[in-house]
């Protein structure tokens, strides 16, 4: 039987321990990890995906807890000190982190692939700086359930048959922007910047008693529309594509009289962090048109990179001039941003009671 | 005269809670305070001051949200107190060591019990798509109507209540000398008139304790009213996430927070108050 001394012990657990370091530090010194801020679902499964496929940077993933404007006030609080490198997000957010001054401004240089993108799709600054990373383009729009909605939908006035009571899924005042009181409002004649009649309208719906609940996350909705609790509503790509995996949905994109809203889901890249660089890399990658396919296909969302191809999945998000003449709405974004607050109030005063 | 110095003891915990709790809250009533600008995230650093935060809490809509909060925190309280007492008596009095060793065991693990588990527990059997939501819609319940949600609410809170009241009745009960009823009874009393004038008024600072750790953690309540309330039964508590997590309008959430604590204080300063008159009578 062979004998280890103590010291022969202590070599071959040094030696052990010495090789094992050089394995890790190599390894180690290849890559930087990033904190990134993405949304659940599909999305977060379409980034790992894409973050699986190179391996220059590693994440540490944070999900945002309901509407992407929720992770503004955690920023804010530990400010000038990011703990993010990027914050997928969308116009609204992205308007958000531009008053605040937070956002890295970027360039085809930096971001060589930013020259597929359409560059009018780009959020700017006053002084015309892109500071936000397109990636892909969703949808907001009205959609229900074929096999167990009670009415085909073909309006807005249809969410009143009383056969629908309780089975609308309808957003909370903090979710989409508030973007289904312009779409109410639309209907009766306003819009964004006269929203009297969406509130007259909302009214009424919160008084019929269809609203069945009121979802407040994006997994609120997907629940209640996959459990049957609610047949039909209004909510973005991403969570009526996880309804769709699962069950026939009609998606009220090319209806007249039934507003979209197109938004586009991106990168933000925040200053006074050490790997900017890994950053802006990374997200190059992530808009190269092989990746930009790959998430339209697992995260729901169409590719904004013109070189990449649509999935027929999402061939309801892809318009025509004349077709995004006649269906799609584009908001002014700033108004909806600076009423968020005012909006919810009114929200809470007089739909919340009726509900 | 060395007794009414303060003893350096309580120099740790006077510290502790001077650091996490009184000075937070007294940044959360400066904050309360601050003008907001709409669009912006939190209030500027030099915003100036003004009452209006508070002023726009005047309003029939905020009146409206917490009656909702204290009538269901209300009503989840006292059916709590209504079932842990008797369960906490029949522990205290009936059960062998060993049993209620082991019933002490129990009420402790449900504390434990995750309150995300306990809820969707409840909305799945009880929800409109539970089991019991369909025998409920065949006996003409609306599942889906406002009154069966606030009682899901109540229910979801009750899941805590019960075991924390039990557990803080069953030390007051066993405080209380049993021969004292023994006594009442040997006087002429029959046993339900000694229980109520004997053993009753001797337990109530118990009751009166566990009733307002209830309704505290009641009105409290976040996680509970968020999913079980299905965004239509809201408390105070997540108009203040809101406020704070969604619209960044800190000044206003600050201002939610201030009146819910006041509230909070003064229900708890006027029920001791009463209680405590009511058994000096």
């Amino acid at each position: 039987m062979t004998m280890l001394t103590r010291r022969q012990a202590m070599q071959t657990a040094a030696a052990s321990l010495a090789l094992s370091s050089v394995g890790f530090m190599s390894r180690a010194a290849g890559t930087v990890e990033l904190t990134a801020v993405e949304w659940g679902g599909g999305v977060i499964d379409a980034m790992k995906e894409i973050a699986a496929k190179q391996d220059k940077v590693t994440f540490n993933w944070v999900l945002h807890q309901g509407g992407s404007g929720a992770i503004l006030p955690k920023i804010k609080a530990t400010w000038p000190n990011s703990e993010f490198d990027y914050v997928a997000g969308w116009e609204g957010s992205f308007n958000g982190m531009l008053k605040e001054d937070w956002l890295v401004p970027v360039t085809v240089d930096m971001i060589p692939n930013l020259a597929d993108i359409p560059p009018k799709i780009i959020v700017k600054n006053a002084n015309g700086d892109w500071m936000a990373v397109p990636r892909a383009v969703g949808g907001i729009y009205f959609a229900y359930r074929d096999d167990i909605c009670p009415v085909k939908i073909t309006s807005i006035d249809d969410l009143f048959d009383p056969s629908l009571k309780g089975k609308i899924c309808w957003p909370g005042p903090t979710q989409s922007m508030m973007l289904q009181l312009v779409a109410l409002s639309l209907h009766a004649g306003g819009d964004e910047n006269n929203l009297e009649p969406g509130w007259e309208l909302m009214k009424k719906l919160a008084q019929s008693g269809n609203i069945g609940r009121i979802a407040v996350t994006d997994t609120d909705f997907t629940t209640s529309l996959t459990s049957g609790e609610t047949v039909c509503g209004f909510y973005s790509e991403p969570q009526l594509t996880d309804v769709a995996k699962a069950f026939p949905v009609t998606r009220l994109t090319k209806q007249e009289g039934m507003p979209v809203f197109l938004y586009q889901s991106g990168f933000a890249v925040f200053q006074n962090r050490p790997n900017l660089q890994a950053t802006l890399d990374f997200i190059n990658f992530a808009i190269s048109p092989e990746m930009s396919e790959l998430y339209a296909e697992v995260a729901g969302e169409a590719p904004l990179n013109t070189k990449a191809k649509t999935p027929d999945a999402l061939k309801h998000l892809s318009f025509t001039p004349e077709e995004f003449d006649k269906y799609v709405y584009v908001p002014d974004f700033n108004v909806v941003l600076t009423q968020q607050d005012a909006w919810a109030k009114r929200w809470e005063d007089e739909i919340a009671p009726l509900l | 005269m060395k007794q009414n110095t303060p003893s350096a003891l309580y120099l740790p915990g006077g510290l502790l809670f001077l650091g996490l709790f009184v000075l937070p809250m007294a940044g959360l009533f400066i904050e309360s305070l601050r003008f907001y600008e709409p669009g912006s995230i939190g209030s500027a650093a030099d915003a100036p001051f003004t009452l209006d935060n508070y002023a726009e809490l005047l309003k029939a809509s905020f009146a409206g949200f917490l009656w909702q909060t204290v009538k269901v925190s209300l009503l989840a309280s006292v059916v709590g107190i209504i079932l842990a007492f008797p369960m906490a008596y029949w522990i205290a009095r009936r059960l062998s060591p060993q049993w209620r060793s082991l019933a002490l065991g129990f009420f402790v693990t449900l504390m434990f019990l995750s309150v995300l588990v306990r809820t969707y527990a409840l909305e799945l059997t009880f929800g409109a798509t539970g089991p019991f939501g369909s025998i409920l819609r065949e006996i003409g319940i609306a599942t889906n109507g406002r009154g069966y949600i606030q009682v899901l609410v109540a229910a979801g809170l009750l899941h805590y209540i019960i075991p924390m009241s039990t557990l803080t009745l069953l030390g007051t009960i066993q405080s209380v000398d049993p021969r004292l009823n023994e006594a009442a009874q040997v006087l002429g009393a029959p046993n339900w008139k000694a229980h109520l004038s004997v053993t009753m008024p001797l337990c109530m600072r118990g009751v009166l304790a566990s009733f307002l750790f209830g309704f505290t953690f009641s009105i409290s309540a976040f996680v509970i009213p968020m999913i079980l309330g299905k965004g239509r039964v809201l408390f105070i508590s997540n108009l203040i996430y809101t406020r704070f997590s969604e619209i960044a309008n800190y000044p206003s959430g600050a201002a939610i927070s201030v009146v819910l604590f006041a509230l909070a204080m003064l229900i708890v300063y006027v029920l001791t108050r009463l209680v405590n008159r009511s058994i000096q009578q």
